[in-house]
């Protein structure tokens, strides 16, 4: 029992980031109509950019996380405009293709940039964590449940609250209908990217004590996200934050009691699975197209 | 001075030319009615107004300042409101968020806008026991009201309608139309493109008929209506009734 | 005339093809010595029919699968392991890893293409993904990260294929009649509905044909060709192993099939070639090449969307000849069936809630063979969703719906096409990659239809069609070039060149002119008055008046009024919901 608690502890905090980089995800389908198949490399180049800011430049931690976040934030504005400002009138297609062109680019840059030998980062405390009961709770994974649950909160009060989350919504719904209101639109593409990188990138930066800094580490994090999503609901917020900590939960608990090689094939199977039974996701919306 | 004032209107998509150089103005107050057959380049002279077509030539001002080569956030800025065939409305929004969005083109404060959104609540008295209702659940009626309800928000200098009649019922037709018979009321400018010749010339202060990107003929609504050549094309036959 | 025109659609391919195979296997042999050349050769055979798959599934029918590396890989330890640890022979074994690779195909669409096309991309990600872990870690099945040596070439009847020639020889024949097969595939009757499904779904389901299986075929047919490509590699090779089939790989052949052109097999060889020699000459670059490719991907996808092959092709001026001839008009329009008594579509206490909100609420409605019968009300009172209801898109709430006496309530919208049930859309939906004349073709071929299992009758069917509409001047034009009013034409074409029994135009008028509106009644009397049973939605009186025999009426999901249109017109519940004045008064 207690290991199992243990696990669960252990579980939550991996589908923390999970549901984070799921909520990067999420949001640029909602605000742009994009499906960003380099959301996990958002995460890798993140964690880099701290490696760069902490182990080579030497500057204080927190300095280099929050000037890593900035930085991912304009990394974001030039990835929107290489990968998605050229192609934003020829439909979904060619976006995701070139967004999967991106990924394979930005990997491949930083493997030639970095070699391909992990880098190592301490966590955001010095001190190990805390005993809670039968439960030690590592202190990073710890701070990954507490910040992901501000940033998604965060993110509810801005989409939902406030009228800049409502002119994002516009933006992504109809893009001359904005335009012809007055609302930059442009302005408002940019700093969904933005704030998606950003967000992608943070998850990186939490997630790099636990598991190295990696070319390869966004990659497989990303297709958890997206599985995250679609066993959530497509495009649903709540699902993507359920559907990631479930996720992340599995494979914990599947790596532990059943197979620590096929780790990996969990999530993949679990997607598989939702998709015969339930294609719609835990919160998904019944998928209709009106005639 | 005219408020809005267009010469020599050119426009090109593709290898044809859709508008072939004419003349128009608004004064302020006035409604204008911009008639035609389909394809005589009616709702691609709103568009070009609004920035939204790349291959303009020629001039448009309003109160005097150029429009030509200003992004269509500029032009929503400086007072020109354009509520688009099709009416546009966003469908993942509440009514009331879509009618708020209407003044993104301008500051002002939430107070000023909730007193403004009732305003136009009490134009179209439906739309407050709609507020809350998204807009892809309203039907053709309904969302004509908000795309209205929404331009007005934006307190335009000039109000651009892009055939507030297509696909509505007959009876629907008759309060869209009471409806801009109370926005000039308010005293705000209108050009207003229509298929329905009849329902149109009923509240405008003046009318151009375009055929095929010229103009064809301009003047008061009555002299239009008995113009035999404009009744032979466009209003004669099956547009009375 | 026509007729000759069809057959030589279907013999063509025939004299290339063999004169194309020969060829081949000359060059094979003539190449010299072996080695280098044979080898990049090789692969390149084997890549590009794997990258032919990909021009089936993402060219033709627009699903993105991001694994034809891992069918590919399946195919090849087919043959590894099928060859090295059982001992059986070179084809058994590629048979048995083919079959995989189409299974494994058949299996993931079936999961996954009932949903938008990024499921797709997602799940192909992870079975890539998961395949990988198990050719690593199954060390038992699949000799691990070692991979597997040693693997023999066959011989067939007394041939001998242990040579690099002779091996090259046969993945190059391989080569000439799969790329040939993909290119005929495109002009059948399975590619056109491919391409129909890529252009738009709902369309494509209320045109006979089955989305889903349609999907499923393509990406099965893609998942076979992966397999082919990765049997042929692991002969020509004799050596395989796990990471020549990574997501990388995978990333690779999507690259080829985008830089040569994804719209024909023609493309995805050249663009094959080009990256297979590329990085031969590229060697310098090492490990910065994958990054190349990625930046590569993006910028054909900004400034060649339809790769090397389709910029060669707008090279060349082509310019398709008019089609000549005159054709049998359409047989409905010589059918001369009066108005009867019998019921051909009824539909009984139908209604469709969306969540609380009641869009149809137990409507009754009873079609008449060889009338023209329309349905009106206010916007809001439920007639698209009556249409949409009756022929398929949305499931009713409640309530039957009887076509031609059978039930057809909870049929699929392709079934109900098949029963003889065609429509057009209130927003136009043609199929805007293909030809005014291929658009109606998918009309004509409808599983059902007389004549739709004779090709050359199909392209017959579609020109009276088109000749019906007056469009046959613009047989060859993209579609999407025509102006609204004669896009709306092509729709009604499509659906008239099916044969339908009833046809249901929603809101046909809708955008047109004052002149066009009349014509479109003109054509609506002349079909009236052949025997074809219509249902009609629209606004325009005008129009209603001048075609209808019977009219139903709408408001707030209930019916109001039913009759002649006299009197419906004049039943003051229609006048105060919907007209708002009597009709008459002020002409």
């Amino acid at each position: 029992m207690a290991t199992f608690l243990q696990l669960l502890f252990t579980g939550l905090g991996i589908g923390a980031i999970y549901a984070l980089v799921a909520l990067g995800f999420v949001l640029l389908i909602r605000a742009a109509s994009v499906v960003n198949f380099a959301q996990g490399q958002f995460s890798m180049v993140g964690a880099y950019l701290l490696v760069v800011g902490f182990n080579v430049l030497g500057l204080p931690y927190y300095l280099s996380m929050f000037l890593s976040v900035v930085l991912m934030a304009g990394f974001g504005v030039l990835f929107a405009g290489a990968t998605y400002w050229p192609l934003r009138h020829r439909g979904g297609l060619p976006v995701i293709i070139s967004t999967i062109g991106a990924s394979i680019f930005l990997e491949n840059i930083v493997l030639f940039l970095y070699g391909p030998s992990p880098e190592v980062l301490p966590g955001l405390f010095d001190s190990p964590g805390i005993q809670v009961g039968p439960v030690f709770m590592d202190s990073q994974y710890l701070s990954i449940l507490v910040a992901s649950t501000i940033l998604v909160i965060l993110q509810y009060l801005i989409f939902e609250k406030t009228l800049l989350g409502k002119k994002l919504q516009a933006t992504s719904q109809d893009k001359e209908m904005a335009s012809l209101l007055g609302i930059p639109v442009v302005a408002m593409i940019l700093i969904t990217f933005g704030y998606s990188a950003a967000l992608g990138g943070l998850a990186g930066m939490l997630v790099a004590p636990v598991l190295f800094v990696s070319v390869g580490m966004g990659g497989l994090i990303a297709l958890k996200a997206f599985a995250a999503n679609i066993i959530g609901g497509y495009g649903s917020i709540p699902g993507a934050i359920l559907g990631g900590l479930l996720l992340g939960v599995a494979e914990t608990l599947g790596a532990s009691y059943i197979s620590v090689p096929y780790k990996d094939a969990f999530a993949f199977a679990m997607l598989l699975m939702f998709l015969m039974v339930r294609p719609q996701g835990l919160f998904g919306e019944k998928i209709s197209e009106k005639a | 001075m005219k408020l809005l004032e267009i010469k020599d209107l050119r426009a090109r998509y593709g290898a044809g030319e859709v508008l072939k150089g004419f003349d128009l103005s608004v004064d302020q107050g006035e409604i204008v009615a911009l008639l035609g057959a389909n394809g005589a380049g009616k709702s691609t002279t709103l568009r070009a107004i609004s920035g939204l077509v790349p291959h303009v030539a020629g001039s448009i001002t309003l109160d005097g300042k150029s429009l030509l080569g200003q992004t269509t956030e500029a032009i929503a800025r400086l007072g020109v409101s354009h509520v688009p065939e099709g009416r546009r409305v966003f469908p993942g929004l509440t009514v009331r968020e879509n009618v708020i969005l209407g003044a993104s083109n301008r500051r002002i404060s939430g107070a000023d806008t909730k007193r403004e959104v009732d305003q136009k609540f009490d134009l179209f008295p439906d739309l407050r026991r709609l507020a809350d209702v998204l807009g892809w659940t309203l039907s053709g009626g309904q969302l004509q009201m908000v795309a209205i309800a929404r331009g007005l928000m934006a307190n335009p200098r000039v109000l651009l309608l892009d055939e507030p009649s297509l696909g509505l019922a007959p009876l629907i037709v008759q309060q869209v139309f009471k409806v801009i018979g109370e926005i000039r009321k308010l005293g705000t400018t209108v050009l207003l493109v229509e298929q329905n010749a009849h329902m149109a010339l009923s509240v405008a202060d003046r009318g151009y008929v375009l055929e095929t990107g010229n103009l064809l003929v301009q003047g008061k609504p009555d002299e239009l209506w008995n113009d035999p050549q404009v009744r032979a094309a466009y209003l004669g036959g099956m547009a009375a009734g | 005339m026509s007729v000759n025109l069809a057959s030589a659609r279907i013999s063509r391919g025939l004299p290339q093809a063999a004169v194309a195979c020969v060829a081949v296997v000359a060059l094979a042999f003539l190449l010299p010595g072996e080695g280098y050349y044979l080898n990049i050769l090789m692969q390149a055979a084997t890549y590009a029919i794997a990258v032919s798959g990909l021009v089936v599934v993402l060219g033709y029918c627009g699903q993105i699968s991001i694994a034809q590396a891992a069918f590919f890989g399946i195919g090849a330890y087919g043959v590894g392991i099928g060859m090295v640890d059982f001992g059986i022979g070179f084809f058994p074994a590629m048979l048995l890893g083919v079959a995989a690779a189409g299974l494994s195909g058949l299996l993931l669409g079936l999961g996954s293409l009932r949903l938008g096309g990024h499921y797709l991309a997602m799940v192909t990600i992870s079975f890539q993904q998961i395949l990988t872990l198990f050719l690593t870690n199954w060390i038992s099945f699949t000799h691990g990260p070692d991979g597997i040596r040693g693997i023999p070439r066959p011989s067939l009847m007394g041939v001998s294929f242990a040579s690099g020639h002779a091996f090259l020889a046969l993945c190059l024949v391989f080569l000439v009649l799969s790329t040939l097969t993909i290119w005929r595939l495109k002009t059948g009757r399975l590619g056109r509905a491919m391409q129909a499904v890529r252009d738009n779904e709902l369309a494509a389901g209320t045109c006979g044909i089955n989305v889903f299986s349609t999907k499923v075929i393509a990406f099965g047919i893609s998942a076979v060709m992966g397999g082919i490509g990765g049997a042929l590699f692991a002969g020509g090779f004799q050596y395989i192993s796990p990471d020549q089939f990574s997501f990388s790989e995978s990333i690779v052949l999507l690259t080829m099939a985008l830089l040569g052109g994804v719209q024909s097999p023609f493309g995805s060889l050249v663009g094959t070639m080009v990256l297979v020699i590329l990085p031969e000459w590229l060697r310098f670059l090492q490990q910065i090449y994958l990054a190349v490719y990625g930046a590569a991907v993006i910028l054909i996808m900004v400034f060649l969307p339809d790769g090397l092959w389709g910029l060669m092709l707008s090279r060349v001026i082509r310019r398709a000849k008019p089609i000549e001839g005159s054709v049998e008009p359409l047989p409905l329009l010589s059918e001369r069936a009066a108005a009867s008594n019998d019921y051909v579509l009824k539909v009984e206490g139908l209604a469709k809630h969306f969540g609380g909100v009641k869009a149809l609420d137990g409507v009754d409605l009873a079609v008449r063979r060889g009338t023209v019968h329309a349905l009106i009300g206010p916007n809001g009172s439920g007639k698209s969703t009556f249409i949409n209801v009756v022929t398929g898109l949305y499931r009713p709430t409640a309530g039957k719906v009887t076509f031609t006496g059978q039930d057809i309530t909870h049929a699929q919208p392709h079934e109900r096409n098949r029963a003889g049930l065609a429509r057009t859309f209130q927003n136009i939906r043609v199929f805007r990659g293909m030809t005014v004349l291929d658009n109606v073709m998918v009309g004509a071929e409808r599983p059902g239809n007389d004549i739709a299992e004779n090709p050359a009758a199909v392209v017959e069917r579609a020109l009276a069609a088109l000749d019906f509409v007056d469009l046959r001047g613009d047989a060859h034009r993209q579609v999407g070039a025509l102006s609204y009013g004669h896009q709306r034409y092509v729709e009604i074409a499509r659906a008239l060149a099916s044969s339908p029994q009833t046809l249901l135009l929603d809101e046909p008028a809708a955008g047109l002119n004052l002149t066009e509106k009349h014509e479109l009644g003109e054509l609506l009397k002349r079909l009236g008055g052949h025997g074809l049973t219509i249902l009609i939605i629209d606004h325009d009186m005008n129009l209603v008046e001048q075609v209808a025999d019977h009219i139903t009426v709408l408001n707030f999901g209930r019916r109001i009024a039913d009759g002649t249109p006299s009197a419906v017109l004049a039943n003051p519940d229609v006048v105060a919901a919907y007209l708002g004045e009597p009709r008459h008064e002020a002409a």
